[in-house]
């Protein structure tokens, strides 16, 4: 747009109307992550906007808000691990938890430390940050959203059942309890991830079927398929978590993934 | 008497960083420091001992915004160390990623700054979430510029963030035609978009230029003619893309690089004498918090031929495209002529990109230890990783990011600003202050650490 | 009938109209037929297929965006081919926006559960364009078909023209004419594990999905699943792709796949109960109740 049309339109700029719905108030709190979780979020691109009007006030978020400390939300959306050796990580997961109605922990560094799990100190100017926890081990974190970077449409769907769990009527918080469910459930699996997982928990556990499921998730081409089965690089892999999340034999429910048309329909609808 | 304010965290930037200033009466800064209080994650020491393969994914990950710079640096200086050439049509989809890279990033910035700007003709700042017009227009189309960098970055980079597909020797996979094509029209349709934002945001700055005020936490503070400007040099490698220690005119030279600690650089201990609880949105600190620059400083200070400089956009320009405006707006309108340069590059690249070609080296040394380094030109700025690699081992790694280089220089061009500005100044850079976690250990007599490494 | 055959709009007895594809096809040649036409009406841009591999009869998954490499993917291999694995890269070096897919009822459950929860499959979720599911009791490693083959019907892999599963035997067709049969009996040891928890037959969650069981020799049974693929389906047929018999007019019909659904089904039902006392106090991991 030329800036003649800017300035004509700026006059004509009426004031911001209250949008009907009431909507549900977001964070994300930036422990150590590298902001791609962030950049994530926004490459929903006029979908973000879109949360944004609708669904979503974003009331903290130091990338792109000016306020400087953490204020009461309904959901945190929680990036990187906690260095432990530093306090003013350890206070803001603190009191994101004391503020927070929902902890998201969003990415592989957030649920599983990812490549913070490499991390042993000793480069100055802070030699002593050497532990970096993934901040399920400092707090109790209700949502899971692993991967590296995360997806921005699992990113977007978790916002979108966010809002229907805190504002929808009976039958879209039913709805949302049962598809933020399993992302629950891999909050309160633990903490570590690693391809591992892939034999620890499918292979070893008899269920790996050779979908391929795995090696399409992994953000370092770190899994390939050896006569079917899995193969982990494991010096390649980061830990973030996508393989075994993404995996239909870590879990599947038959009452959300069955339903795939309605809800991908519902929520396509909710970001138009 | 000088007072201290700090104001902590900064904010509209990526990662955590404070600003630490020393004012007089009427508020103008008469020393700043601005610093990282990021944790280290400290990558270049995880780095030992691991492989060069994952180095560069672990690297890309100490940043989401410029992940295909560190991507890049990480992979080519491996391959610096090995000594590995890899082939032409490899070098051509770097190239792609490199800019679809610097497209995103550049337009995912004016989101950040755009708050600090006036719509022209009017005293409104810009929120750039607002749903109203004109600024829904705006919004939509920077999603729309970044959605075209990502998805290019995601078909020749196989992820939209951190990249996968580049690998040491190349890459795994080749550009179908189609993904070609795609890329390509993409490119294309993008272009006019960029050129009309471009003007936009440069109609924005010019007209921040021209204000004799700006509104913060109430008061009018008065914009000086020389807000940001600084004495200090220019660092870039190269106008696009980067250079390494296998070109035969390399682009930069690890020999005119020093490093101090922070230490030696930044104030000691301070205590806050000036807090301005209007300050948005939160307030500065408190009266009485003490602040220690010296001791809480995560990065170090990179110099080059002994002094700071300055890297990113306008330190581009300046080196290879005769472009002279100092301070705060002129590097920002730096910024926002790259955007025609990141399309032409695209489309020129992807016309000499055959899909049928090499895109891995048929021989991938394993490395005897010898130094490598690579100097990409991020979208904030040079970026330079070197790494020694032995039996495909790095026993050595070293990361000086951008906003590591521009930490000391930023620090200098708050000199004179009211205080109320120098977040201002600070955003101009573009500051990535997650990944500015470089740190090396330097000899006590400061001896030049590059002669060391190169010996 | 219950849940068994899961939802679907339309189910019809079927056969692709063109000679070229049948020659080859494992049963009707739906799924090369309907991706061949799919791929030249834009409907995708190009197919994850299991095409010819290393070995003899041992499948490996790839990216056909051409007829021809369609055909030279038709036929079942009785074997793990983990086509999923690329569904990403699809849309990436490949630069495909509508991506068609074919694959076991496990692959699809993967396929759906990618795009309602894509972990690491970022900006795949609205390219699945066509999702062609096949009926399947269970699958093979590679090596279990290698001994199968060799060991039990005494052919060697190179000379297999076809094998089959059907009529309660599995099947190997030579080259040179001959036929071996072997009981299902001897096969079920060499089953793939994973295929003993599985709860679907019929691949419910594709788009379209289709099995020879319950059509005649050279028919497939054919499920119209989602909008999507009733669309797609409705507009191959108007195209002539296919010949159709409503499906109550063939034999053995319906119920037959009711039958095997359900015999699959409540057999590994309760194979997955069973892992809930497989130790003394220790269960194994139950993917439908939590991860
Ligand atoms: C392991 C397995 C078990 C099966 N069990 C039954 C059964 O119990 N009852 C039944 O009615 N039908 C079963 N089928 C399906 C049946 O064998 C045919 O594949 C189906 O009818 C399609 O035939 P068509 O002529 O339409 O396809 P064609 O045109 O011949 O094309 C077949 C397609 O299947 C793909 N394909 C081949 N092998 C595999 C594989 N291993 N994994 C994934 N995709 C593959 C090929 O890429 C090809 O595109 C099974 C298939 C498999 C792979
Ligand atoms: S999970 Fe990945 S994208 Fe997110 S903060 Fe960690 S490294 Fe960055
Ligand atoms: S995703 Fe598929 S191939 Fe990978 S472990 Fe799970 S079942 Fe096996
Ligand atoms: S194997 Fe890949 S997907 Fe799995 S945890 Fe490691 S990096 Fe993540
Ligand atoms: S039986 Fe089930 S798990 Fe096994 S290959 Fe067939 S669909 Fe997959």
């Amino acid at each position: 747009m030329a800036t003649a049309d800017v300035e004509k339109k700026a006059e004509i700029t009426k004031k911001e109307e209250k949008p009907v719905a009431e909507k549900i108030t977001v964070g994300h709190v930036h422990m150590s992550g590298c902001t791609g979780c962030l950049v994530s979020l926004a490459d929903n691109y006029d979908g973000l906007l879109t949360i944004l009007d609708k669904y979503a006030d974003l009331v903290y978020g130091l990338t792109l808000a000016d306020v400087r400390h953490i204020p009461k939300m309904d959901v945190a959306l929680v990036e990187g691990s906690v260095c432990i050796q530093d306090k003013i990580s350890v206070e803001e997961i603190r009191e994101t938890r004391e503020k927070a109605a929902v902890v998201v922990a969003v990415g592989g560094c957030a649920c599983y430390g990812n490549i913070t799990r490499f991390s042993r100190g000793g480069q100055p100017n802070q030699p002593q940050h050497e532990s970096f926890l993934p901040v399920g081990d400092l707090i109790k974190v209700d949502v899971y959203i692993p991967g590296c970077a995360p997806c921005p449409q699992l990113i977007r769907n978790v916002c979108v059942m966010a809002y229907l769990l805190l504002k929808g009527n009976q039958e879209q918080q039913e709805l949302a309890k049962k598809y933020l469910t399993p992302l629950m459930q891999l909050a309160d699996r633990g903490t570590e991830a690693c391809g591992c997982d892939l034999m620890i928990d499918v292979v070893n556990q008899g269920l790996c079927m050779g979908c391929g499921s795995c090696a399409a998730a992994c953000p370092v081409r770190a899994i390939t398929h050896e006569y079917g089965k899995p193969n982990v690089n494991r010096e390649m892999c980061i830990k973030c978590g996508a393989c075994y999340a993404q995996c239909p034999r870590s879990f599947f429910n038959f009452d959300v993934i069955t339903e795939f048309e309605g809800i991908s329909e519902l929520i396509n609808g909710a970001l138009q | 008497m000088s007072k201290v304010v700090e104001i902590s965290p900064t904010t509209r930037h990526e990662g955590h960083s404070k600003l630490v200033l020393k004012v007089d009466d009427a508020g103008i800064i008469e020393r700043g420091d601005w610093l990282s209080i990021t944790p280290v994650r400290g990558v270049e020491k995880l780095a030992i001992n691991k492989t060069m393969d994952q180095v560069p994914k672990i690297a890309s990950r100490v940043c989401g915004i410029c992940p295909i710079a560190h991507t890049l640096a990480g992979i080519e200086s491996m391959e610096g160390s090995i000594r590995c050439e890899i082939p032409r049509d490899a070098k051509l989809l770097r190239i792609v990623l490199q800019c679809a890279n610097r497209l995103h990033s550049h337009a995912l910035h004016n989101i950040l700054t755009l708050p600090d700007m006036y719509l022209p003709g009017t005293d409104t700042k810009i929120n750039p979430f607002s749903p109203e017009e004109p600024v829904r227009s705006v919004a939509k189309r920077i999603q729309k510029l970044r959605m075209v960098g990502q998805t290019i970055g995601e078909i020749a980079g196989g992820e939209a963030v951190h990249p996968s597909n580049p690998r040491v020797g190349g890459l795994y996979k080749a550009c179908t035609p189609r993904a070609v094509q795609k890329m390509y029209d993409l490119a294309k349709e993008a272009l006019p978009l960029a050129i009309e934002h471009m003007e936009f945001m440069i109609a924005v700055l010019r007209n921040y230029q021209k204000r004799d005020w700006s509104e913060v936490g109430g008061k009018q503070i008065p914009i000086p003619k020389d807000l940001g400007y600084h004495n200090m040099g220019y660092m870039a490698a190269h106008p696009m893309y980067g250079s390494t220690n296998l070109d035969e005119n390399p682009g930069w030279n690890p020999e005119r690089w020093t490093d101090v600690r922070p230490w030696d650089w930044y104030m000691g201990e301070v205590e806050v004498s000036l807090a301005e609880p209007n300050y948005p949105i939160g307030g500065t600190s408190p009266v009485g918090t003490k602040a220690n620059p010296q001791m809480e400083a995560c990065t170090g200070v990179p110099l080059y031929d002994g002094a700071p400089v300055e890297v990113g956009p306008r330190a581009r320009m300046v080196q290879f495209k005769n472009y002279d405006e100092k301070g705060t707006i002129g590097q920002q309108v730096a910024r926002q002529m790259e955007y025609p340069d990141c399309l032409y590059t695209i489309m020129n690249a992807l016309d000499e990109y055959n899909p049928s070609g090499k895109v891995l080296a048929d021989y991938i040394p394993q490395g005897d230890g010898s130094l490598g380094w690579a100097a990409n030109e991020a979208p904030r700025g040079c970026d330079v990783h070197l790494a020694k690699v032995k039996d495909g081992r790095v026993l050595y790694y070293e990361m000086l990011v951008p906003t590591t280089w521009n930490f000391p220089t930023c620090s200098r061009a708050l000199t004179g600003a009211p205080w109320q500005l120098a977040e201002v100044i600070v955003r101009g850079y573009d500051p990535c202050v997650s990944c500015a976690t470089h740190m090396i250990v330097v000899d006590d007599d400061k001896r030049i650490v590059a002669q060391k490494l190169i010996q | 009938m219950g849940t068994e055959l899961g939802k679907y709009k339309a189910c019809v007895s079927a056969r692709s109209t063109n000679k070229e594809i049948l020659k080859r096809s494992q049963d009707g040649g739906i799924v090369t037929q309907l991706f061949a036409y799919a791929l030249e009406e834009g409907i995708i841009d190009g197919a994850i297929v299991a095409g010819p591999g290393d070995e003899p009869y041992r499948p490996r998954p790839f990216i056909a965006t051409t007829v021809d490499e369609l055909m030279s993917a038709r036929g079942t291999r009785y074997n793990i081919s983990p086509n999923v694995s690329w569904i990403k890269e699809a849309t990436r070096s490949y630069g495909l926006d509508k991506v068609g897919i074919v694959g076991t009822p496990c692959q699809m459950q993967a396929v759906r559960k990618g795009q309602l929860y894509p972990f690491g499959w970022r900006d795949v979720d609205d390219k699945i364009a066509l999702a062609i599911g096949i009926f399947c009791m269970e699958n093979f490693p590679y090596q279990s078909i290698k001994q199968l083959v060799e060991d039990h019907a005494g052919v060697s892999m190179q000379s297999v023209k076809k094998m089959d599963i059907g009529k309660g035997k599995f099947w190997v067709y030579t080259e040179r004419g001959a036929t071996v049969q072997l009981p299902l009996k001897v096969t079920h040891k060499y089953e793939q594990p994973g295929c003993h928890v599985c709860l679907d037959y019929v691949a419910n969650l594709a788009d379209v999905s289709t099995g020879s069981v319950g059509s005649p020799d050279g028919w497939s049974t054919v499920f119209v699943r989602t909008k999507n693929g009733d669309d797609i389906w409705g507009k191959a047929i108007a195209a002539g792709c296919f010949e159709t018999k409503p499906i109550d007019q063939v034999k053995p019909g319906l119920e037959l796949v009711s039958k095997l659904a359900n015999e699959k089904i409540n057999k590994n039902q309760k194979t997955v109960e069973g892992r809930a006392t497989f130790g003394v106090d220790k269960a194994l991991r139950n993917p439908y109740i939590k991860p």
